[in-house]
């Protein structure tokens, strides 16, 4: 009878068993435990962690230290991921032609068109004139109601109004012939006077119809062909706001810009590729599916793009001291997203939703300093220490103790910083491969996406369900139920979006609607999980052919969250593929898999272990 | 009744319409006026008139398209006692609390009398702007939005150079305290001082 313990040493997490083994090769599980990885993955840092996992799981198990004859550990590769996004477009006003903001309360309804004037000149304005009124800022509500009550009065025909303060409905409910109002502009004073301008506000809950077509604008503005095509960027702008201002000035144009973000070379086994990253992650990863596989990368030196991928570079020469030049880039992932970004030239503060690129690349080596790390492991368990197989074997095996799993069988290992895949065909031979791109790409994603720029939020929103505070005593939850609690919620979370995180909730500052943010969740995970899940998958499959694998098992962290395993089973549902969170053991869940497997697979070959070191 | 010069341009009156009721529409918020405001005293510890106080008030709640009520609470000269009232009596649970000083609450009926939604416990730091924003948040919080809290400020000298005025302030007010008294529904109405 010897005493083993299997110790997995994770990017973030380390994990490990302790199990008893007979002569026989009869294997009897005992405790296992996990606790967060020290250091950088395989390197001689990870040693207070498997102290730690190993003392864990012993206690777990109801044995001491002395007990245990052999640590079994995984022969970690350093892994290291780097994360980038680039803003690619960018919306650009000119001549200040219009305002497309959406204030919170507009005033009025319909649409208004006239010439535009100062509030202060709106006393010499002929009768019969139709005029649009922009207020300035200091003007009080109540003034500027009376102002524009004593033009009418006069017979100047007020179509509308553009106002600085918050004020559209205070003025409106004060005029005698209500108009449309726009308010909130905080640059009123750089509206064009005396040009044509039109002000169109929709009812509460509806959308502008003659401003956001190019058809209406031709036809409030009386142009030709030539002209509208000219404005149609401009009402492809105001598409659906509730409130809009359109000024007609001599050159003023609304442009989309792209931004040139710099290029990425990618280099493959079959040839050398260059791409624009502002081509869009469509672009990039079609590119990456050509020269695959990947043997480096490169970006424009000055570039976002190129920073990080020389950053990645920096990090693993360091800790494996290998010259930079001679660390290669294995994998990148680019995905499409959405950043809010103020629009140049306007108004009132618009944002629009600018289209960026996101990357994130990995280094791996086969080099780290593991024998380095098992003597220290030696020194401070005062155990004997061997390195088992290949990663991507142990965890197959480990899988494979998922009850109801069979050969073929695929496994995904999501993680934080790579997604990694594995498959066994029935032979026993196994082919595996680690993809840039996880957890933390996600976490970006939502929090550029929302604009929210603080990550830990944004990881709390990426692993629980979010609900509405809608009273003291209930929330409405993702899925539209009530859920009521008995003792009233805290202040904060009152009338908010909140993250039901195992911490309690927490508010979502910020005007996101819960759909929003759920939505923006969702296709954050699906851009990188399910991608990524079907590229690795793509790669390791016999011939490239998905339906050859009979099983797929997910583990790792990211597996643990609530949708994720979802979205992947729902995508390859329709391959006739089992595809399900892993349950290693029958009770370990998607975790522990790879520590089982180096117990497993120790039991096998039953002394045939190579020790390294001495 | 009082009637009220504000030294600037406009006036307050501020006429009595017997006792406060609770209030049956969802759509309004309940502002609470402290015992003296609007009547001993005209203007908060930064000489801000009242009548500019409340006008801004309401105003941030009309631009929402809320009604809101006024009520004179009577009983105590506590902030958080009077913002926790007037959330009771409104018919959206919504109220807000307002001091001579200035200083000024969001309250919610289900909340617990010394929490609030949001405080702005620094009178000499309160302008019209902060005020109508108040007002435009309490009437988000009645409709059941989530408005971005108005940013509190805060300032370290505020405490040692206005403490002592607060204090006495604070002291008069409630000396027009009514204990037991009901709050009292108010008629809010704003005339140009020039038109008498």
């Amino acid at each position: 009878m010897t005493l083993v313990a299997g110790v997995d040493i994770g990017n973030s997490t380390t994990e490990a068993c302790v199990a008893e083994l007979a002569a026989s090769g009869e294997v009897t599980y005992l405790g296992s435990a996990l606790a967060p990885t020290s250091g950088v993955k395989g390197t001689a840092d990870n040693v207070e962690g498997v102290v730690t996992v190993v003392g864990r799981a012993l206690a777990a198990a109801g044995r001491r230290l002395a007990e245990l004859d052999t640590v079994l550990v995984n022969e970690a590769t350093p892994v290291i991921s780097g994360l980038a996004m680039e803003t690619i477009t960018e919306t650009i006003v000119t001549e200040s032609t219009m305002i497309g903001h959406n204030p919170d309360t507009p005033g009025g309804a319909g649409l208004g068109v006239g010439t535009t004037v100062d509030f202060g000149a709106l006393g010499e304005c002929a009768p019969g004139e139709p005029v649009i009124c922009v207020v300035g800022a200091g003007v009080d509500f109540e003034d500027a109601a009376h102002g524009l009550n004593a033009a009418v009065a006069r017979g100047v025909e007020v179509a509308g109004a553009v106002v600085h303060a918050d004020d559209a409905t205070l003025i409106v409910n004060r005029l005698d012939s209500p108009v449309p109002v726009v308010d909130e502009v905080t640059l009123v004073e750089k509206v064009p006077l005396g040009m044509p301008a039109a002000v169109e506000v929709a009812e509460q809950g509806r959308t502008i119809r003659t401003l956001s077509n190019s058809y209406g604008i031709a036809t409030v503005f009386g142009l030709d062909a030539e002209q509208t095509r000219m404005v149609a960027p401009v009402a492809r702008a105001l598409v659906g706001n509730r409130s809009a201002v359109v000024v007609r000035t001599p050159e003023g144009d609304v442009t989309g810009r792209r931004i040139p973000a710099g290029s990425l070379t990618l280099a493959g086994e079959r040839g050398t590729r260059s791409v624009a990253v502002d081509e869009g992650a469509a672009e990039i990863m079609g590119v990456l599916r050509g020269v695959r596989p990947l043997t480096d990368a490169s970006g424009e030196p000055g570039t976002h793009v190129g920073g990080m991928l020389a950053r990645v570079r920096d990090t693993m020469s360091e800790l494996t001291g290998t010259e930079p030049a001679a660390v290669r880039i294995q994998d990148v992932l680019a995905v499409d997203t959405f950043v809010p970004q103020r629009v140049t030239g306007a108004l009132a503060g618009e944002f629009a939703l600018e289209n960026a690129v996101g990357l994130a690349a990995m280094v791996r080596t086969s080099r780290g300093p593991m024998r380095l790390l098992a003597a220290r492991l030696r020194e401070a368990l005062g155990v004997d220490v061997l390195i088992g197989g290949v990663e991507a074997d142990m965890a197959v095996l480990g899988a494979l103790t998922t009850p109801g799993t069979g050969t073929p069988v695929a496994i995904l290992d999501l993680g934080g910083g790579s997604t990694d895949a594995a498959v066994a065909e029935r032979t026993g031979v196994t082919r595996s491969v680690h993809l840039a791109g996880a957890g933390d790409l996600v976490t970006k994603l939502i929090d550029s996406e929302l604009g929210l720029d603080n990550r830990e939020l944004a990881e709390d929103i990426k692993k629980y369900p979010l609900a509405k505070a809608e009273s003291f005593f209930h929330v409405r939850m993702e899925d539209g139920t009530a859920r009521f609690v008995t003792e009233p919620l805290p202040a904060e979370t009152f009338a908010r979006v909140v993250v039901l995180s195992d911490a309690g909730m927490r508010p979502v500052p910020g005007r996101h609607s819960l759909e929003k943010i759920r939505q923006v969740r969702r296709s954050a995970k699906h851009k990188v999980f399910v991608v990524n899940a079907l590229r690795a998958l793509e790669q390791v499959a016999p011939g490239g052919n998905l339906r050859q694998i009979g099983f797929v098992v997910v583990l790792g962290g990211s597996a643990l969250d609530f949708e994720v395993p979802d979205l992947i089973a729902e995508a390859v549902s329709g391959l006739g593929i089992v595809c399900g969170t892993g349950n290693v053991r029958g009770s370990e869940g998607p975790r522990n898999a790879v520590a089982t497997g180096l117990v497993a697979a120790h039991a096998l070959a039953a002394g045939l272990d190579q020790a390294v070191g001495e | 009744m009082a009637d009220t010069g504000t030294g600037t341009r406009r006036i307050l009156r501020l006429d009595e319409r017997g006792t406060a009721g609770p209030g049956g529409r969802t759509d309004e918020v309940v502002l609470g006026l402290s015992p003296a405001f609007g009547d001993f005293f005209t203007k908060t510890i930064v000489d801000i008139p009242h009548a500019e106080v409340l006008r801004e008030l309401l105003a941030g709640i009309e631009e929402q398209g809320v009604h809101a009520r006024v009520i004179r609470f009577r009983g105590g000269s506590d902030l958080a006692v009077i913002a926790h009232a007037a959330a009771k009596l409104s018919g959206s649970g919504i109220g807000v609390g307002v001091l001579s000083r200035g200083t000024t609450m969001i309250h919610q009926k289900d909340l617990v009398r010394l929490s609030n939604l949001e405080l702005f416990p620094q009178a000499p730091l309160m302008d019209l702007d902060a005020f109508r924003k108040i007002g435009r948040n309490a009437a988000r919080y009645a409709k059941g939005e989530s408005p971005e809290p108005v940013p509190a400020r805060n300032d370290f000298m505020a405490r040692p150079r206005w403490q002592a005025k607060a204090a006495l302030l604070h002291i008069k007010e409630t000396e027009f305290v009514v204990p037991g008294a009901d709050p009292v529904e108010l008629d809010v109405r704003f005339q140009l001082a020039d038109a008498g």
